[in-house]
């Protein structure tokens, strides 16, 4: 049987690239004594699987990770085990078990929301700009984003973009509900670059520093065509 | 109030982090590292493993004293590692000063600064720790502003070099004293005495040397002459320190666990401290002596306890040398037992290869992958005597004929080169065996059950020889001699029939020379390893930033013949630098060792028969066996 666990990370943690988290997680299910299922062969391992990779820096609150589970666990006692010996800012907060044959998780993710906090010299004039430039980004049909290796259009994929009021003083708050997995990914780092290059922004001449990115939930599509959180019974 | 790890404020900014290389390296809050209240605690201890994270994390020793300090209320033990390139260029260029990766708080405002000195080429990053801390280099130039900087670890076997950077060093073993040393530290900053009397005090702990209140003499030549206490109270000698029982010695059972992937990232359990082997060029086999072992249950329950607080999935047995622990068949038949059923891997140690080794490889290693290692340190049979290696040809090639037999088909190959009375016949040698080695497989193997052929990997370094062993008095070969033995291996394995079966590569000649220098030096060293530092060195221990010409220039333009150090065969009656620390091993037992040595003839080991050498002062291990 495989387990879906939502999980978050904030804190110090969140600079752990994807592969350390995945060997904190594999930690973390030898020391709470649960009985996960084990490959075959010289050196078992842990089936594990994660939806979608959590870049260094980001900080989640709804993040999903697959585990296979020998036959006779409890979801609910197998999440209290793995809470009671995780005290490093990552909290598991839901479980479920998915039906045979359902999607893993990471082919499943089409969509995911993202709070993202930048940080001006002038906040009040800051905002004024982000907004301006959240306008231009979206009244254009195309908005070409360079990642590492090809540039895309990336506007079909922006669902939603705003800029929202930041009980934290501190700096400018950005909503975005991007599309994610293998039809059209869009990064959120590659979506704030591009905000970047937007004219209202380039003729500011003001600078903007990212200083917290937070993944806030990872959607499946249901087979009516809705994005519904990866936990929602019916993409499981 | 203790602060929660996801809430701890970072010393860098976020910004910082996500521009530079495994910013985790720096942001601590891993699995079992400890947080405390300042406020309820009397001393914060700052402990230092000077190279970068992966590294340090992997050593054993910190882990020790991080869970001793921490396991007292009144001391908090944090831990601080050097910062790589890329973040140490941003910290200068920005003046952020170093910081502790629990508390993220200065170093500086620490009360002690614990350095581990585990290797010579670590010495130009020990002062990178103190220039980022905003710390003096010097000693003597500290205030009551700045921590008690204190050093461990093998290199105390010859401090002089890095003396005068150091406010005193603990000789020997760290369970034993720092409660001691912690208390006097506490009483003398309630009654308000200043650090230089405490200085004072502290030299009636034994173990604990205070480099500034001795006197060293040099004669007209620049050479050593004597090292002489200031004062009365000043001991002449500085006892090292051990653990008589190993079965009552702190061990952690919750280390703290890296979240990136260390150098060594599995659980530990050491099985013995010391080594009965006597090998003349070994320091770490006189200066740990005499070897104690641990029961096999306390280690049982040690494992356990740490691979449930751990989370690891792999398992380690550390010594010198683990084939001479007394109960190891019970010890890895338990184990095995025990982590085959929770699919934990037990990674072996190189085990000496006969028939029981290799049954437990079988069982816990894929054959398909790993290798069977010999460490013969030498080519020839009269080498091996001039060293003591008690390993024969005829050991090996059994061993590895077994090896054939079971299924296994490389070999691993360890030498030195540049050994004392080395000859170029014995260079030769290291070929000629491992061709024996190749043979071996064919005539063990048939055709038709050849999987893949025979892979024979010989690697060899150049030989530093190290106080406190019998090569203390031994010249070291020049640059240009070790690259024409090298020359003289590599020609050899070219001329052996199975040559192609046979890769060989050597090691860096410069580095061996630099860690020569420091391993043997003096206190006059400390000028040019301030000036080497000064003009860009340091990660002396990596390849990519190591400089053999820097440090040239550095001895040069400090007026120091560096050698002078290592060049020479120094004479029998030569005081040396090391000579005030009574380690337990006599200074005669090394004499007639190096004696043995020029006659190529070899030594007992300390369990067939005691040889003298002074440690059976101490009262404990294999002396009382």
């Amino acid at each position: 049987m495989t387990f879906r666990f939502k999980f978050s990370r904030r804190g110090p943690v969140r600079y752990l690239g994807h592969l350390d988290m995945m060997r904190y997680f594999q930690k973390v299910v030898m020391k709470a004594e649960v009985r996960a299922k084990y490959s075959e062969g010289f050196h078992p391992h842990q089936l594990m699987s994660f939806a979608y990779p959590l870049g260094v820096g980001m900080e989640t609150d709804g993040d999903y990770m697959d585990l296979e589970m020998e036959d006779g666990n409890d979801p609910d006692e197998v999440m209290k085990a793995l809470n009671s010996v995780m005290n490093e800012g990552v909290y598991i907060s839901a479980v479920t078990v998915l039906r045979e044959g359902a999607q893993n998780a990471m082919a499943a993710v089409t969509a995911a929301t993202y709070e993202l906090i930048l940080e001006c010299d002038d906040p009040i004039e800051g905002r004024l700009i982000i907004e301006k430039a959240v306008e231009e980004m979206l009244a254009s049909d195309t908005i070409m984003a360079d990642s590492k290796k090809s540039s895309k259009n990336i506007r079909p994929g922006i669902f939603e973009l705003m800029v929202e009021p930041n009980a934290d003083e501190q700096g400018i708050r950005l909503y975005m509900f991007l599309s994610s997995g293998s039809k059209l990914n869009v990064r959120p780092a590659d979506l704030f670059n591009t905000l970047l290059t937007m004219p209202s922004v380039a003729s500011a001449g003001s600078s903007f520093k990212m200083s917290l990115l937070r993944r806030l939930e990872i959607f499946g599509m249901t087979e009516d065509g809705k994005h519904v959180p990866l936990i929602n019974p019916d993409v499981l | 109030m203790i602060v929660k790890p996801e809430d701890r404020k970072l010393a860098l900014t976020h910004e910082i982090l996500m521009s530079i290389d495994k910013p985790s390296r720096y942001t601590g809050g891993e699995p079992n590292s400890v947080m405390k209240d300042p406020d309820k605690t009397k001393v914060r201890f700052v402990m230092c493993f000077p190279d970068v994270y992966e590294i340090g994390m992997s050593h054993l020793g910190i882990q020790i004293l991080y869970g001793l300090f921490n396991s007292w209320d009144d001391v908090w033990c944090e831990r601080v590692y050097s910062p790589w390139t890329d973040l140490d260029k941003i910290m200068r260029d920005r003046k952020i000063p170093l910081f502790s990766l629990e508390s993220q708080s200065p170093v500086k405002d620490a009360d002690f600064l614990g350095i581990t000195i585990q290797y010579e080429m670590c010495y130009t990053n020990i002062l990178q720790i103190l220039d980022l801390s905003d710390i003096p280099f010097y000693s003597k130039d500290r205030t009551e502003a700045d921590p008690i900087v204190i050093g461990g670890g093998p290199c105390v076997y010859n401090t002089e070099p890095i003396a005068d950077f150091f406010d005193l060093f603990y000789i020997g073993e760290g369970e034993v004293r720092y409660r001691e040393l912690i208390d006097l530290y506490e009483d003398c900053k309630k009654a308000g005495i200043c650090r230089e009397e405490f200085l004072k005090k502290a030299t009636g702990i034994e173990g604990i040397y205070v480099p500034s209140l001795y006197d060293v003499t040099y004669d007209e030549n620049n050479r050593f002459v004597s090292m002489k206490p200031k004062y009365d109270f000043v001991p002449a000698k500085v006892k090292k320190q051990l653990v008589k029982d190993m079965n009552e010695a702190f061990y952690p059972t919750a280390p703290v666990v890296p979240f990136i992937r260390a150098t060594q990232d599995r659980a530990v359990i050491e099985v013995q401290r010391g080594c009965i082997r006597n090998c003349r060029f070994c320091q770490a086999g006189q200066i740990y002596k005499p070897v104690r072992e641990k029961s096999v249950d306390y280690l049982l329950d040690h494992a356990k306890a740490i691979l449930k607080n751990t989370g690891y999935e792999e398992l380690s047995l550390s010594s010198l040398s683990t084939s001479d622990y007394s109960g190891l068949k019970r010890l890895l038949e338990e184990l095995m037992d025990y982590c085959g059923q929770k699919k934990i891997n037990i990674s072996l140690p190189s085990l000496r290869i006969d028939a029981f080794s290799l049954d437990v490889m079988n069982k816990v290693q894929d054959i398909k992958k790993s290798s069977v290692t010999f460490a013969p340190e030498a080519g020839s049979q009269r080498m091996r005597n001039v060293i003591n290696k008690g390993l024969t040809v005829e050991n090996i090639l059994n061993g590895a004929e077994m090896a054939f037999r079971g299924g296994w088909n490389k070999v691993k190959l360890y030498f030195m080169l540049g050994l004392p009375f080395e000859e170029k016949e014995d260079a030769e040698a290291i070929a000629v065996l491992c061709n024996e080695i190749a043979k071996v497989y064919f005539e063990t193997v048939p055709k038709e059950q050849r999987q893949g052929s025979v892979q024979i990997t010989a690697s060899s370094s150049f030989f530093v020889p190290k106080p406190f062993t019998a090569f203390q008095w031994a010249p070291m070969n020049k640059p240009e001699e070790f690259l024409e033995k090298a020359k003289i291996t590599k020609a050899a394995v070219r001329a052996q029939l199975n040559q192609k079966r046979i890769s060989y590569h050597y090691h860096d000649c410069g580095t061996t020379i630099i860690e020569g220098v420091l391993a043997r030096g003096d206190r006059r060293l400390s000028a040019s390893i301030e000036y080497v530092y000064r003009h860009g060195a340091i990660f002396d221990a990596w390849t990519e930033t190591f400089s053999y010409e820097n440090w040239l220039k550095a001895f040069e333009e400090t007026g120091v013949d560096y050698t002078d150090y290592i060049f020479r065969t120094r004479p029998d009656d030569e005081e040396f630098p090391w000579d005030f620390i009574d380690s337990g091993v006599r200074k005669e037992f090394l004499l007639r060792e190096w004696k043995n040595a020029s006659m190529a003839k070899k030594s007992s080991n300390c369990r067939e028969q005691c040889m003298g050498c002074g440690c059976t002062e101490f009262g404990c291990g294999v002396c009382v066996e």
